[in-house]
């Protein structure tokens, strides 16, 4: 049981990890269930997201991690033929109402996605832009909130000198820091990572996933991931999901060192999936 | 090539090089195909340009540059006074008024149909704009002649005459006699025929949007019209540019439908209800009886609006480029 491949990092939470305490929940799920019209994708899931602590959503391609997390800020709600049961709330917010405020929950809820999106716009106003859709301030307050994002996403020094270039001229891990200050400059509460690193090479990663660490200081954030060193490296809880069910919930520690089903188990060692 | 011939006794009883040295053949013949056929697209415009010319060259030789300013065209006086002023006037007039509607009508119907319209209502509307495209402009110009330019006579001058009555430059623009045969009525007849183009070109263009980037705009909160005008359209400029291009082009060049409802009248109103003439319809209804000096200003006419067209295009480039550049690309 103890055999497990994935090493646990020095750096990380796990080398100093008493179990933590438990936080206040921020997000609670409940009984919840979604379907991609006929197909019954999320079966009964029970979690909660505890306020600043990062969770890690690890399973199989097709588990239905990034349906989850896609409930989380309602992005389903885009697409004809998606429907969900079940409760969701937002500390005492109902996520599933249908009369919520979308673009509210949305700027509550802030997601970064697998590829890094920057807006067709300037570097300034891929930050700038998100602000001002909720916020009339002035320009040296707008500089000043654009900058503290910037440095928020850890690329202020590498961008300060040209902040009117195009957001589209950056690297890859550049641009994937940017869409995490963009997220982050519209004071969201929880963020979501969706394999926020995947399309990053290691040096990218490592500077994004310090980010993450910094950032569940302020926020509570959920990330799935197809790297079990980093679920191990950056998240407190860990959630592994195996085709549509929650197998098993618990601190990060536990599920890296003594997982109680055999699934789990498998999955970490490397023996499916 | 001594390797080469090693390989070939090693491969067996093919003739691996005769096969070879026919590939060779075939690749050649199809580089001068090609390369032809995109020859043959400067020759066909470097001569249509030439006789252009080589039979605009008596009118120019006799107007020079005041056919350009000239407002009189009076082919029968002697000698023939000629001059372009009218049927550039009513060409340029025509398509701005046709842009104006048909731009934000067009990328309306692409907005709906790509980010909003239910999926029960797609096919419909989509294969409804087609079909615009595809009716002949003969029956656009019977469609105004009868239909659109009574209505416009009756009804909507009259409307706008009591509303924009005394008003400065508004009201010179919509004064006058009423007349089936207008400016107007020619105007919104290219912005229905020129809608397509705008509209499927868009369409096509707001589809290649990655749905990702549209999430994140979401994802920062926006509401569709705010991720319409800041994503969906800077991303697609370049394309939706182009589309409106092509439907000025077609909108300067049109000729069937907008000489049957536009009048004719080569005198220049201040009001879009006139009757006037754009450059395509002067051609089209006075080349057949024309000799002489008239026809070769009818010639020296093509010209001008090949011109134009031109510039118009050049105009988009340039503006394309600035507005790149403001883009920080």
């Amino acid at each position: 049981m103890t055999d497990l491949s994935v090493s646990v990092s020095a750096n990380g939470h796990l080398a100093s990890q008493q179990p933590l305490p438990e936080a206040p929940a921020k997000v609670t799920v409940r009984n919840l269930n979604f379907y991609y019209g006929e197909h019954h994708a999320l079966k009964n899931i029970n979690l909660t997201l505890g306020t600043n602590r990062v969770t890690a959503f690890i399973g199989p391609s097709g588990c239905g991690k990034s349906t989850l997390l896609r409930i989380f800020n309602r992005m389903y709600d885009l697409y004809p033929g998606q429907r969900v049961t079940g409760q969701l709330m937002l500390d005492q917010t109902n996520i599933l109402d249908p009369k919520l405020d979308l673009n509210l929950l949305r700027a509550r809820v802030g997601m970064v996605f697998q590829k890094p999106t920057p807006f067709p716009m300037t570097i300034y106003e891929n930050i700038a832009f998100g602000i001002r859709l909720y916020e009339k301030i002035s320009k040296s307050e707008m500089d000043d909130r654009v900058e503290k994002a910037l440095r928020g996403g850890a690329l202020w020094n590498e961008v300060k000198d040209k902040l009117n270039a195009s957001g589209l001229s950056l690297s890859g891990g550049q641009q994937q820091r940017l869409c995490i200050a963009r997220t982050v400059a519209v004071r969201p509460e929880v963020i979501l990572f969706d394999e926020p690193c995947s399309a990053l090479d290691p040096i990218s990663t490592a500077k994004v996933e310090e980010l993450i660490q910094e950032l569940s200081e302020n926020y509570t954030i959920a990330i799935v991931t197809h790297n079990m060193q980093q679920a191990a490296r950056v998240s407190d809880k860990t959630a592994f999901m195996y085709l549509g069910e929650l197998i098993e919930f618990d601190d990060t520690s536990k599920i890296f060192t003594s997982p109680t089903d055999r699934r789990t188990q498998d999955y970490i060692t490397g023996r499916f999936g | 090539m001594a390797v080469e011939s090693n390989v070939v006794d090693a491969a067996g009883p093919y003739d691996r090089a005769k096969a070879l040295s026919a590939f060779k053949l075939g690749d050649l013949t199809f580089y001068w195909i090609t390369r032809l056929s995109a020859i043959s697209v400067l020759l066909i415009l470097g001569g249509i340009i030439i006789s252009l010319i080589v039979g605009a060259f008596p009118a120019m030789k006799e107007y020079g540059l005041s056919f350009l300013w000239t407002q009189r065209w009076a082919p029968s006086a002697d000698p023939p006074v000629l001059g372009a002023l009218g049927p550039m006037y009513g060409t340029l007039v025509t398509s701005f008024i046709a842009m104006l509607i048909a731009i934000p009508v067009g990328l309306g119907i692409a907005i709906f149909l790509t980010e909003l319209c239910p999926q029960w209502l797609r096919r419909p509307i989509g294969m409804a704009v087609e079909l615009l495209a595809g009716i002949p402009s003969i029956i656009y110009g019977m469609w105004g002649f009868f239909v659109l330019g009574p209505f416009l006579a009756n009804t909507f001058q009259p409307f706008m005459i009591r509303i924009f009555d005394g008003v400065p430059v508004l009201g010179a623009i919509f004064a006058g006699p009423p007349s089936y045969l207008s400016l107007f009525n020619a105007a919104l007849i290219l912005a229905i025929m020129v809608l397509p183009f705008i509209t499927s070109i868009s369409v096509d263009v707001f589809k290649t949007v990655p749905p990702v980037l549209k999430e994140a705009a979401y994802g920062v909160g926006c509401t569709t019209w705010e991720v319409v005008r800041s994503v969906v359209i800077p991303y697609t400029r370049v394309g939706i540019i182009g589309g409106v291009m092509l439907a000025l082009g077609r909108a300067l060049g049109e000729t069937m439908a907008v000489t049957f409802i536009i009048g004719n009248s080569f005198r220049i109103s201040s009001s879009i209800f006139a009757p006037g003439t754009t450059i395509s319809a002067a051609i089209a209804s006075e080349f057949a009886e024309s000799d002489g000096l008239h026809q070769s200003g009818l010639i020296l006419l093509g010209l001008l609006l090949f011109v134009l067209t031109f510039f118009v295009l050049a105009a988009a480039r340039l503006m394309l480029l600035r507005l790149e550049k403001k883009a920080g690309k």
